[in-house]
């Protein structure tokens, strides 16, 4: 096949040193998760809590690695047609299920037909024209137009496309056998209550790599089995991990971090960066139809006190759309951001010709952080004359509004995670046409031609550097005119008990590669 | 009395009509989009409609309404949104996990509630009376999750005897049952124990005053006959009358109670299904329950019966 071989890209070099081992090897562990899991269903469900338990399971041909760069995972290679139209995988040999059959293209083909029905984010597929299996063990994708991004969406952990045996393909939305191919194998799934797996004893690490990295990379299953018990209540997580119930957990609460830091026997383990935490406005419902209203409430704001009240203390002011860690990282636009600057806000407001309309700050109380940083922003923005309300809804109801009221907010208060931590291709999607979340119901009328134009040159960039300069443009407008207004870095806490190890913090908890050993 | 226990099983069907009716009404009308939350917040438009579309949510209200009730005569309460499976099957695994928590609660609460109240009838105003009334006070006082809360931190973090949450089936293992939902019980039953002690006390002591127990302290009879023999049993109807009140509001305590506790029970069912919109668990969920608590006050009622003669409900 003339083409070229992007295999390089993707693939580490054969380790150098002799693949990793688990120090220590046995121990059931058990996590306490801090949401619900409704279903294991990878294609079907984009929760975090699904993800948390379902990415130990299930593999797909490709993933991200520590610093989110896509990496072949099921595939061992995957060459690019000069076109851009055909994307041959080879897919790794010797892969088998946890139902002990072998892992061919036939499945990878399956799993490819099932997600284009019901997957979540199937629209990922949608300049695909048709993929076949020439063999065994290589799957080609052939595309309607070139989608210079296709590697990179594939690669996506949001709801990736996990390649399941090719008899469980059939299965309705939510209703998915959980048979894969990752390190761990399903034992138990109560719902409410924990998902327990053990240990997939035929599991075949990438030799590839001699690490595990990101979601990818040379996995070992070290403990016996993983239990993730659902525990909700944030006291209770915290006092199962004290008297040992519990081995680690997720999202602690700030006000028990002192306490648990002083434990020997428990070490902190701060999550940074987990997500942005923002309030998105409407262009739709004055007074936020007028760029010189967002730009003055955007200068009256003093980030550092919203993020201190809202997260007592588990944050970072830091500008940006993309951690500095990314190569894609910009300060475009910082201008905009934390000016803290009553004065400058009140002679824009005045510029503006605004004369005392309600703004109504859409939040929740589900999320305590949410809750919190409204009251900050409502109380900095009536001293400058603002006539702020703060409506509070529940968090399903504040999306429903959002998507469907556009006279009833002005500012809707998230946060966003996972698709800042897919990179930069993904962070502005709920900006993005066809349906922007500044201007729901009327997309045509209201919509920012600015950062449209910038966004379509990121999404269609030939190459990286053109991408990444069109981020930067993209970033830089939605600051200037007020699209979106981050207010900073959410940590989250994670912790366990100190005979973990090699327990580090990712965008889901990871229990491959982590061994606990019979003493801390 | 058959006669009667048919009467009200029939009064059953349109009252559970118009409670079916209701919840799925106003689910309706509560903002919030089940597509949402099944396509996850980082979703599309376009990926929830799609949702939208799978789960029929597209469909106009009474055309939902009416399949609704067109599976409701067929015994089938839908599927969940999120959890995909059946809503009957899905509910009644979860509901012996609530009910025998609900029932411990209710023990505990009969037990100590009602010996709590006779105690301090007998003892009237004597310190005895006071301390008592003073311990169901704070029992009323304290919140329930509040509570639980506590009594995690003294008797699974500092003293060790109790784990800090999960569930064990009473089918596996009767001693790891009892730890697991000793706490939870406690946290549910201190609120009723306490209401049930001052309702026991007041009429224990209204009881004392009647002229039969008189009659029976004057013929001789010793103090524990004339109490637990003759008081006693009227005391019971109306204690009776808040058993059924006592143990829909234990199920419904439990809503939060299994939250902090991680139990997977009824109340920790509905409490999520209602935060993520998830319409058949809500609407089929309430019914069972709903079917549960009129069986339940129709049993209480049959008891008047028995501990009050003047109760004759074939007379009618």
């Amino acid at each position: 096949m003339a083409g070229i071989s992007v295999a390089a890209l993707f693939a580490a070099a054969a380790p150098a040193m002799a693949a990793w081992e688990c120090p220590e090897t046995g121990g059931d562990l058990t996590f306490g998760q801090e949401a619900k899991v409704n279903s294991l269903d990878m294609h079907a469900s984009s929760t975090i809590s699904t993800r948390n338990v379902a990415m130990h399971i299930f593999e797909s041909l490709m993933t991200r690695d520590e610093t989110n760069n896509p990496i072949l995972e099921l595939a061992e290679a995957v060459d690019t047609s000069e076109d851009g139209l055909t994307y041959t995988f080879t897919l790794r040999d010797g892969i088998t299920f946890h139902d002990g059959s072998d892992m061919t293209s036939a499945d990878v083909a399956a799993s490819f037909d099932r997600y284009s029905k019901i997957g979540v984010e199937r629209g990922i597929l949608s300049n695909v024209e048709s993929w076949e299996t020439p063999d065994d063990l290589t799957f080609v994708v052939h595309m309607s137009q070139a989608q210079p991004t296709f590697l990179e969406d594939l690669s996506s952990f949001s709801v990736p496309i996990v390649i399941i045996p090719s008899e469980n393909a059939g299965a309705d939305p939510l209703k998915l056998e959980p048979v894969g191919t990752g390190p761990f194998e399903l034992v138990e799934f109560v719902a409410d209550s924990h998902v327990k797996l053990k240990r997939f004893d035929g599991y075949k690490p990438n030799e590839a790599y001699d690490e595990r990295t990101g979601f990818g990379g040379y996995k070992v299953a070290c403990v016996d089995t993983v239990t993730f018990r659902i525990v909700t209540e944030p006291g209770s997580r915290v006092a199962g991990l004290e008297t040992g119930e519990l081995d680690a957990v997720e999202d602690v609460p700030q006000a028990s971090v002192e306490r648990l830091s002083s434990n020997p026997d428990i070490a902190m383990i701060p999550y940074e960066n987990f997500w942005i935490h923002l309030a998105t406005p409407n262009f739709e419902k004055p007074p936020t139809d007028k760029k010189l209203v967002r730009q003055a409430i955007a200068a009256a704001l003093d980030m550092e006190e919203i993020m201190l009240v809202a997260t007592d203390g588990a944050y970072n002011v830091n500008f940006g759309f993309q951690t500095q860690d990314r190569a894609v990282y910009s300060d475009a636009g910082k201008e905009y951001f934390n000016l803290a600057d009553p004065e400058k806000a009140k002679a824009l407001l005045e510029e503006a010709g605004y004369d005392g309309e309600e703004l109504v700050l859409l939040t929740n109380r589900d999320y305590s952080t949410m809750y919190n940083a409204a009251l900050v922003m409502s109380e900095q923005l009536q001293d400058i004359g603002m006539n702020v309300r703060v409506e509070v809804q529940d968090w399903p109801a504040t999306i429903a509004t959002r998507n469907k009221n556009p006279d009833a907010w002005n500012y809707h208060f998230t946060g966003w995670g996972t698709n800042t931590s897919l990179g930069y291709l993904a962070v502005f999607k709920f900006l993005a046409p066809p349906q922007p979340i500044y201007a729901m119901s009327d997309p045509e009328k209201n919509m920012d031609e600015a950062f449209n134009t910038a966004y379509t040159e990121m999404m269609n960039g030939a190459n990286f550097e053109v991408r990444k300069e069109a981020f930067a443009e993209a970033q830089r407008v939605v600051m200037e005119d007020g699209l979106a207004l981050p207010f900073g870095w959410l940590t989250k806490n994670q912790a366990a008990r100190s005979n973990v190890h090699n327990f580090v913090p990712f965008r889901i908890p990871r229990m491959y590669n982590v061994w606990m050993g019979s003493t801390s | 009395m058959i006669a009667y226990i048919i009467r009200r099983l029939l009064y059953v069907i349109p009252v559970l009509l118009i409670i079916s009716l209701i919840s799925f009404s106003l689910m309706q009308l509560v903002p919030g989009d089940p597509a949402i939350v099944v396509a996850g917040t980082s979703a599309s438009n376009e990926e929830i409609e799609r949702v939208r579309e799978q789960l029929g949510l597209n469909q106009p209200f009474h055309v939902q309404l009416l399949t609704w009730y067109a599976n409701l005569f067929r015994g089938d309460l839908g599927t969940s949104f999120l959890l995909g499976r059946d809503v009957v099957e899905v509910t009644l695994e979860r509901l012996p996990v609530s009910l025998s928590i609900a029932i411990y609660a209710l023990v505990l609460t009969l037990i100590f509630g009602i010996m709590l109240g006779i105690i301090a009838a007998l003892r009237q105003n004597s310190w005895v009376d006071q301390a008592v009334m003073t311990v169901a006070l704070i029992g009323v006082s304290l919140p329930n999750f509040w509570l639980g809360l506590i009594l995690i931190v003294i008797f699974a973090v500092e003293l060790g005897w109790l784990p800090t949450a999960g569930y064990v089936p009473f089918t596996e293992d009767i001693v790891g049952w009892l730890r697991s939902t000793t706490l939870p019980a406690v946290s549910l039953a201190m609120l009723q124990m306490g209401l049930l002690a001052r309702i026991t006390r007041s009429t224990m002591l209204e009881v004392l005053r009647q002229d039969y127990i008189r009659t029976a302290r004057a013929k001789g009879l010793p103090e524990h006959v004339v109490v637990g023999k003759h008081a006693l049993k009227n005391v019971m109807i109306p204690v009776i009358t808040v058993i059924g009140i006592i143990f829909s509001v234990l199920l419904s305590g439990s809503v939060v109670i299994e939250t902090i506790f991680s139990i997977p029970g009824v109340g920790s069912l509905l409490g999520s299904a209602i935060l993520r919109r998830d319409y058949p668990v809500i609407q089929g969920g309430l019914l069972l329950v709903a079917t549960m608590l009129l069986l339940l006050n129709l049993v209480i009622d049959v008891l008047y019966a028995y501990f009050d003669s003047r109760v004759r409900y074939d007379r009618d």
